[in-house]
């Protein structure tokens, strides 16, 4: 007699084996993400005009067009050229700055423009822990959904630190980079810091002519080691100096460096050549395109841009979301936090990655320009920044001019951290200096600056583009080739929740395969498999040990007929 | 022009106005308060214009707004403030060429002004939302006319661990129908603001009363609470000052709902996890012999401590044996 309970064993076996089979026979569909089911963005910040675009004069403050599609605000370059206190109210209402923020006074030189600048930084928090819901506040996206715990000088504001009471997004002031700051030679400038943050800061004037002093006298270095101490929360400190050279130069937060550079605190400042009636664009918030330039730029160049490159650590920006105690948020940063542990995350042009860095980034160029580009590296480490279709000419080294004989053409610029270069880019098409028109990627070269956290393509990735190939919005006109930049502009794509491959081909062939049909994970479906085993082993035992009377008796007739049958055959 | 004089004879008494149309900006009194020291000898600049405010509380609101100049004037000659601009500016430079931190000075002549709702001056102090003679529709009458001082800084979190700015108080009451005079102090270097939401938006543009101004220095403005028992949240915008403590209510009658995490009256949503840290003591090398401390060092030893407790476990076990002898032939006898 066949024992049943071999068979149940046995049958069982087989429908496992069977069901596995059969899963390996047929492979689970791909499953295409439907573009419906993503976050969309416009390409271009919809609460910016287009009318910010063309040139126009603001209180007699001339303003350059700037193509790009998401451009500076013109009431912020009205104010920065003529000084929050002689602008108009009414254009200072549409700066959100506060009235004293950039106040020039006294021409002392004669020459038509005023050598007395004042100008007021704040330290502001972005993406920082609330103790009142699940969020942060006030938020600020490096690229779609990617909003990494930072810092910032500020512009002095004026109101809310958000758009508006309802909101949790920062207002527009507030926001990566810390502004460029123009200065002219021979000016006599107070850098003032009003520390609005809970932490101590500085500044620190990296190559600009000042004078080391007492805090008491000035401030000099912005160093505590040396001549200055921390500048604590809800203090003011005048920074006053008067640079006797021109050149592109960095300003940072010298308290806890290791930290607070990365975390943000870091901005380009540049000091130009004294000119008559020179009045310059104080500052550049958010970096790009100087839409007025120096008089000493315009006489050389056709155009002018700011490239702020930085770079930060995740893993830092994270304490401050992870935490709202100012007590736990310095021990994790000053105690636990270990720099030579830690790598570098996001990458950022002018406070933004890819693809957010098209719109405010571009390098947006016609033939036969000549181009001043001013570059900084304020990340962590060596950066090489490359230009597709172009060589350029690197002019300025830290803001010291190079031998005009000696200077040199690349297509690789090397930066190593807090470095500044001048270069000069001239769109002539000739092989060398340009290849030609198009749509020219510019970025650095070491591939993780290509990522955002790991996700290409992002990181501080732009384009030099000719206006020939530049689209009605201001942004490259990809779509002319058939390519579609939009899963870029989903928060989704850089929650790595869509197959970048998906859409390459009819079938996508490298999509997202489906689940199996169990939906469950490998390791419950191995430990439940084993629970099923060991239900079965107990069955099987209670069931031999509840009949064991009878299978011993129907074990002794077994061997009893045997022994019958051999009897009855012998 | 009369009917001005008319209402503001009516609603006020002549401190309140006075206080509130010249939006008074006087540097913080130089009282209990150490930081202010460093700024006497500003005080000394300009004892005549301090002098001069003093004087206005006792003066009607309306002659004070002639005295102090078209930019306080509430008689609606807006356009002419913005001519008043060019010696604001002029002001500014003379302060600049002598005084390195020359715009500190409070030059409280000269405002700017956008709208009844929205005043600012060259410096940014900032008075929005201010309601001095708008009944709220479910107020009768005036309850009663309240000033209240609210002093802004860093000093103020002191008391209250892991916050960075504060309020002196964090909490304020009045009657329903109260006219309330808020007098805001800040007390240090930099920007602060008293920013109240949730009041009806048919009197205040989104629901809002804000002053702001860049300390050391004080803004004054007035709003007329609501007929009905309410709490409204009070705080300071500036990026995390309200996160880090800066944050109060203000409680109309008795008030609703609390509002959560403000330091030392209501809890936080959201706390964070904290963990004894091994810090170093003075009594950890103070009262300790070397020998001492090498002893406790093996026993802080986490193998010993594991040998020790095994032992101590076997201890209890072998003080146990009797009992359980005692148990065992118990059974037996019963069985």
């Amino acid at each position: 007699m066949p024992n049943p309970i071999l068979i149940a064993v046995m049958v069982f076996y087989l429908a496992t084996a069977s069901i596995t089979a059969q899963a390996s026979l047929k492979l689970p569909q791909t499953i295409k993400v439907d573009r419906a089911a993503l976050t969309a963005e416009p390409p271009c910040d919809p609460k910016i005009s287009p009318a910010w675009r063309e040139a126009q004069v603001i209180d007699g403050v001339k303003i350059d067009a700037s193509p790009a599609c998401s451009p500076d605000n013109p009431a912020w370059i009205a104010a920065a050229v003529k000084g929050t206190n002689n602008v108009s109210m009414d254009t200072l209402m549409k700066t959100g700055l506060s009235p004293d923020t950039i106040i020039k006074t006294d021409d002392l030189d004669g020459d038509g423009d005023p050598d007395r600048i004042i100008i007021k930084l704040e330290v502001m928090e972005l993406n920082g822990k609330s103790p009142d819901f699940p969020g942060i506040v006030p938020t600020f996206d490096i690229a779609p959904g990617v909003q990494p715990g930072v810092w910032v000088f500020a512009p002095k504001g004026s109101g809310m630190s958000t758009e508006n009471f309802e909101s949790v997004r920062a207002n527009p002031l507030l926001r990566l980079p810390a502004p460029v700051i123009r200065v002219e030679q021979g000016d006599i400038v107070q850098l003032v810091l009003e520390n609005t943050h809970y932490f101590p800061h500085s500044i620190h004037l990296h190559g600009v002519d000042h004078p080391f002093m007492h805090k008491e006298h000035g401030g000099g270095d912005g160093v505590p080691q040396t001549s200055e101490i921390e500048l604590m929360p809800g203090e003011r400190r005048v920074y006053e100096f008067q640079p006797r050279q021109a050149g592109t130069m960095f300003y940072h937060c010298h308290v806890q460096t290791h930290t607070h550079l990365s975390m943000g605190l870091a901005g380009m400042i540049v000091v130009e050549e004294n000119r008559p009636n020179n009045w310059l664009q104080t500052l550049n918030i958010g970096g790009g395109h100087v839409r007025h330039s120096s008089v000493a730029i315009k006489e050389k160049f056709d155009q002018e841009y700011d490239m702020h490159y930085h770079a930060m650590d995740k893993e830092l920006g994270d304490i401050i979301q992870k935490y709202n105690d100012p007590r736990l948020i310095a021990r994790d940063m000053n105690q636990r936090y270990d720099i030579t542990d830690s790598t570098e995350d996001y990458y950022t042009i002018n406070g933004l990655s890819f693809p957010y860095s098209l719109r405010e980034s571009l390098i947006i160029v016609k033939p036969d320009q000549k181009i001043k580009l001013r570059l900084l590296n304020s990340g962590g480490e060596m950066i090489a920044i490359h230009t597709h279709g172009h060589h350029a000419t690197i002019t300025h080294y830290d803001g010291v001019e190079h031998n005009p004989v000696a200077q040199i053409m690349r297509d690789v610029f090397d930066m190593a951290p807090a470095q500044r270069l001048d270069l000069t880019l001239e769109t002539t098409n000739d092989g060398k200096h340009s290849y030609g028109e198009g749509d020219w990627l510019i970025h650095d070269h070491r591939e993780k600056g290509i990522t955002t956290n790991g996700m290409a393509e992002g990181g501080s990735m732009s384009s030099i583009v000719y206006t020939s190939y530049l689209g009605e919005d201001g942004l490259p006109k990809t779509s002319h080739f058939g390519i579609d930049l939009s899963h870029f502009f989903t928060k989704e794509y850089w929650e790595r929740r869509v197959p970048i491959w998906q859409d390459l081909d009819e079938t996508a062939n490298l999509g997202s395969p489906a689940g199996q049909t169990v939906s469950m994970d490998a390791a419950t479906k191995n430990s439940l498999l084993n629970a099923t085993y060991g239900l079965l082993i107990g069955i099987l035992i209670y069931f031999i040990f509840s009949k064991r009377e009878y299978i011993k008796q129907s074990v002794m007739t077994v061997i009893s007929r045997n022994k019958d049958g051999k009897g009855s055959q012998q | 022009m009369i009917k001005i004089i008319k209402i503001a004879f009516l609603l006020t008494g002549t401190m309140v106005l006075g206080s509130v149309a010249t939006a008074q900006q006087q540097q913080a009194k130089p009282n209990e308060h150490e930081q202010h020291q460093q700024h006497s000898e500003q005080q000394k600049e300009q004892p005549a214009a301090q002098h001069e405010h003093e004087e206005h509380h006792d003066h009607s609101g309306h002659s004070m707004s002639k005295t102090t100049g078209p930019a306080t004037d509430h008689t609606g000659e807006h356009d002419k403030d913005h001519s008043v601009d060019d010696k604001t500016h002029e002001h500014a430079i003379d302060h600049s060429k002598h005084n390195v931190e020359s715009t500190e000075h409070g030059d409280m002549h000269h405002h700017h002004h956008m709208d009844h709702d929205h005043m600012m001056d060259h410096e940014g102090t900032m008075i929005m939302g201010q309601n001095l003679d708008k009944l709220p529709s479910s107020c009768k009458s005036i309850s009663e006319e309240v000033e209240i001082t609210v002093r802004a800084g860093r000093k103020y979190a002191g008391k209250f661990p892991g916050t960075a700015f504060a309020f002196d108080q964090q909490e304020w009451r009045v009657k329903p129908c109260a006219k309330v005079t808020f007098h805001f102090i800040n007390e240090d270097q930099i920007r602060h603001q008293f920013m109240m939401h949730g009041l009806p938006k048919y009197l205040y543009k989104y629901g809002m009363f804000h002053l702001e101004v860049t300390g050391p220095k004080t803004v004054s403005g007035t709003i007329i609470a609501p007929g009905s028992d309410d709490t409204f949240l009070v705080h300071c915008d500036i990026s995390h000052h309200m996160e880090k403590g800066m944050k109060a209510q203000f409680i109309v009658g008795k008030g609703s709902e609390n509002i959560p995490s403000i330091p030392g009256l209501t809890p936080y949503n959201r706390t964070d996890i904290y963990e004894a840290e091994n810090l170093p003591r003075v009594s950890d090398k103070a009262n300790q012999s070397a020998m001492v401390r090498e002893i406790t060092k093996t026993f802080a030893k986490q193998d010993t401590q594991n040998y020790l407790i095994i032992l101590l476990g076997a201890l209890v076990g072998l003080l146990c044996i009797p009992l359980v002898k005692m148990l065992i032939p118990r059974k037996k006898t019963e069985k």
